[in-house]
């Protein structure tokens, strides 16, 4: 009996992994139509079904199986699937270590989209959504495992009627945030309201205070070329804390998430400035938007205010929202080509940009003229889309998920009193390893 | 002869009988195990070539980590200070809510309600609620004159383990007192009767009759509180994402920074077998010292 149970054992040992890892094979539904299956975190369910509802409607032959996952869910079930030889046709992807991760499923598209968009089809994207698309590629990599489909800046933006109602202008220097601090006192009003608990906020404010101290060093510290521990990079952590000291930022914003904790709060009229990046635009697509969302008659976006005594940064910092691969499981599939262009630069494009939900990779594309509901919602997007993003110079995304960690917990710490600046840096430095 | 050779028949049929259930047991439980086990031994990022570490995952989640210490730290005050009050509160509102008073179906029902909505939306709701700006106890707290309620619950990085712990007993306590109302009510009533006629009074009844009567449910609660410990992860990641600077991380929501996240898959199954064997441990080690008398056992 002994031995019949190890035979048992062994048989499923050896065998288990291939019950598991059957490949996905190309798909048809009972009418005829091609299945291409697309699995994401973003965008958002009800905008992907717009997308797919555009592109059928053009391709009666092509069905989209879609699936979007909060982020999490997402990850786990992206690298189940690749440890399955499951691969969905087309992904979801991140710039830098996410698509670095899974590049030896994914399909380099450069060749296939010619077909479709020309030789110089590189001509039609912001050039800072190519760049970001090959971030981590190992050296001589010549190949886009990916490419956008939404662009973005990160900014602030200030809350029109809070300001107008207190004669401020938007802030542009350290004192302007005290005295709109001074202002705001006791009025429940937060001076700038930043839901720090998510690391990639306190992270992109970070990264745009040294941008103001020392435009470009901090890929200078990733390459190896500055250490973490320099001086512009404590001065930026002193400056982080100075605006939790001074009270510029709300009272318990590391205990406030960015969504839905601080965004309730921006629509509530409770922030008279918050960072976030043209994302914001998509509040006013949300379902039965608050006024001050509505039309987006609320919100302008602004430059992130000198802190250094540099003056105001006149370049920005931004990259990819979001960009898609196509794996190889896809290998031979047209349709899959078909959709994957169709969702960066088609109809499925335009439905996606129809809501607002970020600026699109390919440059002059721009929501239909009936989707605008104010004159300030045209006058955000012709400033967001077409003076602020062709003069995005730096990349928002770091290369290494421990730097990125590291930087997140050392800006909690620092906020929080844990660790002084210069600590907190040494703390990311000690993370620090060669890029491959 | 005849009956070795009959034996080892029924020891077949039997054997077959139990089949199914060991193929089931052995595909989802047995292998992952292996494969969790071996995985913690590499250096891994859960897709590309793994890279054979020996112990060095062991080596630094123990001497090295300070985030895994937290999470270990975390993870002993949760089940000290969640199992025990939820087990207590759970406790007087069954014993309350079992006598015959009025709106006790509705009280019950109210008591009961957290357990059954999503962790993600109580972290949710109740970040709303402690947010020191904005939030409900700051903002009634400005309106009443009683600003002590403005208080950083979950932004600071000495309160916010304990805030996290003490939502978690509000949302499980309803769940306790579930249990204890089943096993009050499996107490025979004749046994109350005579503890009235011989004039024992309420409290020498909870306590020399109702409390040693429900071993059976303590038991449970602490088993499962315990494994629960182990396994909580909704609740932290929506209500304080494992901050501030990880002071309220847990071994679950670690593991999948590190695992996910961080890429680091060897290293999040060094971590996930360390909690595997820490259950283990725990549940023996009861099992051991209250006995084995669990509630679904009786």
């Amino acid at each position: 009996m002994k031995r019949f149970v190890l035979v048992l054992l062994c048989v499923l040992v050896v065998f288990a992994p291939s019950l598991f890892a059957q490949g996905q094979k190309a798909a048809s539904e009972p009418d005829g139509r091609t299945v291409i299956t697309f699995r994401s975190w973003s965008p958002v369910v009800a905008t992907t079904e717009k997308m797919i509802a555009a592109f059928e409607a053009k391709h009666p032959n092509i069905k989209i199986d879609a699936t979007i996952f909060n982020y999490p869910e997402y990850i786990v079930d992206l690298q189940t699937r690749a440890q399955s030889n499951t691969m969905p046709d087309i992904i979801g992807l991140e710039p830098g270590a996410m698509t670095q991760q899974y590049r030896k499923y994914l399909m380099p598209v450069q060749d296939v989209v010619i077909k479709y968009w020309g030789e110089n089809w590189k001509d039609k994207f912001h050039p800072i959504g190519l760049d970001q698309a090959r971030l981590g590629n190992p050296k001589g990599d010549e190949n886009f495992y990916g490419l956008p489909v939404l662009v973005q800046t990160i900014n602030m933006w200030y809350t029109i009627p809070v300001l107008e109602e207190a004669g401020l202008e938007p802030p542009k220097t350290y004192d302007d945030l005290l005295k709109m601090r001074d202002y705001f006192k006791n009025k429940g009003i937060a001076p700038m309201m930043v839901g720090a608990i998510d690391g990639w906020l306190r992270r992109d404010i970070y990264m745009q205070i040294i941008h103001n101290i020392a435009p470009g060093s901090i890929y200078q510290a990733e390459e190896g070329k500055a250490k973490f521990t320099d001086a512009p990079f404590v001065e930026a952590m002193r400056v982080w804390k100075r605006l939790f000291d001074d009270r510029i930022i709300q009272d318990g914003a590391l205990g406030l998430s960015a969504y839905p904790g601080s965004q309730e709060l921006i629509e509530a009229g409770r922030a008279a400035t918050f960072p976030m990046g043209a994302w914001w635009m998509q509040m006013a697509g949300n379902p039965n938007p608050p006024p001050l969302s509505q039309g987006l008659v609320g919100y302008a976006p602004m430059i992130f205010p000198d802190v250094s005594g540099n003056g105001q940064s006149k370049d920005l910092l931004g990259g990819i929202d979001v960009m898609l691969g196509v794996t190889k499981a896809a290998v031979g599939k047209e349709e899959a080509i078909q959709v994957f262009v169709d969702f960066i630069a088609g109809d499925a494009a335009q439905a996606l940009i129809n809501t607002f939900n970020d600026i699109p990779a390919i440059k002059g594309m721009a929501p239909e003229d009936k989707y605008f509901e104010s004159d300030n919602q045209r006058e955000v997007w012709r400033i967001l889309s077409e003076e602020w993003m062709p003069n995005v110079k730096y990349p928002r995304q770091l290369r290494s998920p421990e730097i990125i960690q590291a930087l997140e917990d050392a800006l909690a710490a620092v906020a929080s009193g844990q660790l002084t600046p210069e600590a907190a840096m040494q703390k990311v430095q000690a993370v620090w390893k060669p890029l491959s | 002869m005849n009956s070795q050779r009959t034996n080892r028949a029924v020891q077949q049929v039997g054997l077959l009988f139990i089949a199914p259930a060991m193929i089931l047991f052995v595909v989802y439980v047995l292998y992952p195990i292996g494969y969790i086990v071996l995985n913690s031994l590499y250096e891994w990022d859960g897709i590309n070539e793994r890279v054979f570490v020996g112990i060095q995952n062991y080596r630094h989640m123990f001497f090295e980590d300070e985030i895994f210490l937290i999470s270990l730290r975390n993870v002993t005050y949760w089940i000290f200070l969640t199992i025990f009050p939820q087990m207590f509160l759970g406790f007087i509102f069954a014993y309350i809510l079992n006598h015959d008073i009025g709106g006790r179906n509705i009280a019950r029902a109210i008591i009961y309600m957290p357990a059954i909505i999503s962790p993600v939306v109580i972290g949710i709701v109740w970040q709303r609620i402690l947010n020191p700006f904005g939030g409900l106890l700051a903002d009634l707290g400005y309106k009443t004159g009683l600003t002590f309620l403005a208080q950083p619950y979950i932004s600071d990085h000495k309160m916010a383990i304990f805030a996290v712990i003490a939502v978690n007993v509000w949302q499980w306590t309803g769940w306790s007192m579930l249990l204890y109302l089943a096993g009050l009510q499996s107490i025979n009533e004749e046994i109350f009767e005579s503890t009235r006629i011989e004039g024992v009074g309420k409290w020498q009844e909870i306590r020399f009759i109702v409390w040693p009567m429900l071993k059976g449910t303590h038991l449970t609660l602490i088993l499962l509180g315990v494994i629960g410990a182990l396994q909580t992860f909704d609740l932290v990641y929506s209500l304080t994402n494992g901050g501030p600077n990880n002071a309220s991380q847990m071994l679950s929501t670690y593991i999948f920074l590190r695992s996910f996240r961080l890429q680091g898959m060897g290293y999040g199954s060094a971590m996930s077998v360390f909690t595997l064997v820490l259950a283990l441990v725990l549940s023996l080690f009861q099992i051991k010292v209250l006995g084995a008398k669990f509630q679904v056992a009786e």
